[in-house]
């Protein structure tokens, strides 16, 4: 996978999570926006080697955590887990399944970005969960049934975001010298 | 892990947002052009630039009437005392220093989480932690931290803004209703209201204005608004007693610049 193109993808989708896609957060009903790194990790999960997916999207979730936002503790401290580790079981649950999927189809990518966002929130919740148990954190007090409608509607719409997003993609393939381990590119689908 | 030892993560997080941040500082332009702010902007327009500047001194001499009002209030409470008081106490020996900070970033989906301000060298020095960010007459937020990339802040609907005092106006003054209606305090949901409780007798309505009367703030934020009331609810364990729901005219997620009152000294050259 070629290294650059990778930066500038995550560079791009980083400042589409923190600032452009607020053109499309829907004010009126909780703020849902839709999220460009899920369509990120699918993809990269879809096509590289399964190592460096795994490796890529473990970064990807590390530099989400470090954005602002998320996981802000005091003193502007970061939580570094949340992403990081969501992206990495949503990466696991697209190499599970990446062989047996239509992998060049928008769709595809589309319906797993989908399934992205409510993986990383789920695995999210978990962590925050377990932090708060611990006694040196305060317990989690946020979330409950309004979350979970704004998470599914947040994977909604960044299933429908994906949509160009994955058509970008996809139109780029080429330039992400994507290899697979034993050198075929037969199992492209 | 506990927070306090995570430090470390703020620093790689400066680093991480060097590249973003000026795709992210146009992206938010561009958001603010796409999708202005709900409320009509502060400045004057060409069409009606005379009633929207006599709106805006309207609002400014009100602001300083509330602000009056209530540190005339305060000391009248503490008059008694405190009649030993230095004088010195009850001035503020310098003005704020007026700084617009551009919004780089920001989290869409979260209306109450962090902000992240532009950091302006020339300016990092008047603009300390807990400053006021203001856009119009309006409290958006307080300066949460002074990074090596970036300024932090905190929009005042965040949850870790904790208790803040404050106290009730009638939104348009009138001779049946008392100037201070009551005082408060303010307590986020961690969403985009606050609640606080009022006692039923105080005459509080919807569309009356909260305004900032903490002598923990800076006290260049006395009188500014930090919301209006939108709801009034009976509270059934507590008769004599009624929540108010405030929300925020102004969120820092709408726009693309705030004004940081900085009360930093400047710097001699």
């Amino acid at each position: 996978m070629r290294a650059v193109v990778a930066i500038l993808a995550t560079i791009l989708a980083l400042a589409f999570d923190s600032s452009f896609g607020g053109v499309l957060t829907l004010r009126s009903v909780g703020s849902i926006t839709p999220l460009a790194m899920p369509c990120l990790v699918v993809f990269i999960a879809l096509f590289a080697p399964e190592t460096i997916a795994i490796l890529v999207t473990l970064l990807l979730g590390v530099l989400v955590d470090l954005s602002p936002g998320n996981g802000e503790l005091a003193g502007s401290a970061h939580l570094i887990g949340p992403h990081a580790l969501g992206f990495l079981v949503t990466t696991i649950l697209v190499l599970k399944i990446r062989n047996i999927v239509f992998r060049r189809r928008v769709f595809t990518i589309a319906a797993l970005a989908a399934v992205a966002v409510i993986t990383t929130g789920a695995t999210e919740a978990l962590v925050m969960l377990i932090r708060g148990i611990m006694p040196w954190t305060p317990a989690v007090t946020s979330g409950g049934f309004g979350e979970l409608i704004k998470l599914f509607g947040t994977a909604i719409y960044s299933g429908l975001l994906a949509v160009p997003l994955g058509w970008c993609l996809l139109a780029t393939i080429g330039l992400w010298k994507f290899h697979s381990p034993t050198g075929r590119r037969a199992t492209w689908r | 892990m506990p927070a306090s030892w995570l430090g470390w993560t703020s620093d790689l997080a400066a680093l991480v947002r060097v590249p973003i941040t000026p795709i992210s500082h146009i992206g938010i332009l561009f958001t603010s052009w796409v999708r202005p702010s709900l409320e009509p902007s502060d400045f004057p327009t060409d069409e009606k630039e005379r009633n929207d500047l006599a709106i805006a001194e309207r609002d400014r001499y009100r602001q300083l009437y509330h602000a009056q009002m209530l540190r005339a209030t305060e000391l009248a409470d503490q008059l008694r005392e405190l009649q030993a008081l230095p004088e010195s106490a009850l001035r503020n020996p310098q003005p704020p220093l007026i700084i617009q900070v551009d919004v780089t970033g920001n989290r869409p989906s979260v209306p109450s989480g962090t902000i992240e301000l532009k950091l302006i060298r020339e300016a990092t020095s008047r603009i300390r932690v807990g400053d006021i960010a203001i856009v119009g007459r309006d409290i958006v937020g307080r300066i949460s931290s002074i990074g090596r990339t970036k300024i932090d802040m905190q929009p005042t609907t965040n949850k870790d803004m904790g208790l803040t005092r404050a106290a009730i106006v009638p939104a348009h003054p009138t001779g049946d209703r008392s100037p201070l209606l009551a005082e408060i305090i303010l307590q986020s949901n961690g969403d985009v209201i606050m609640v606080a409780e009022v006692a039923a007798t105080s005459g509080v309505r919807k569309g009356d204005l909260v305004q900032l009367d903490d002598p923990s703030w800076p006290q260049v934020g006395a009188g500014l608004t930090l919301g209006v009331v939108e709801d009034v609810v009976p509270l059934d364990e507590a008769p004599l007693r009624q929540k108010i729901i405030v929300v925020p005219r102004r969120l820092a997620r709408d726009v693309s610049r705030v004004v940081v009152l900085g009360t930093g000294e400047e710097q001699s050259e």
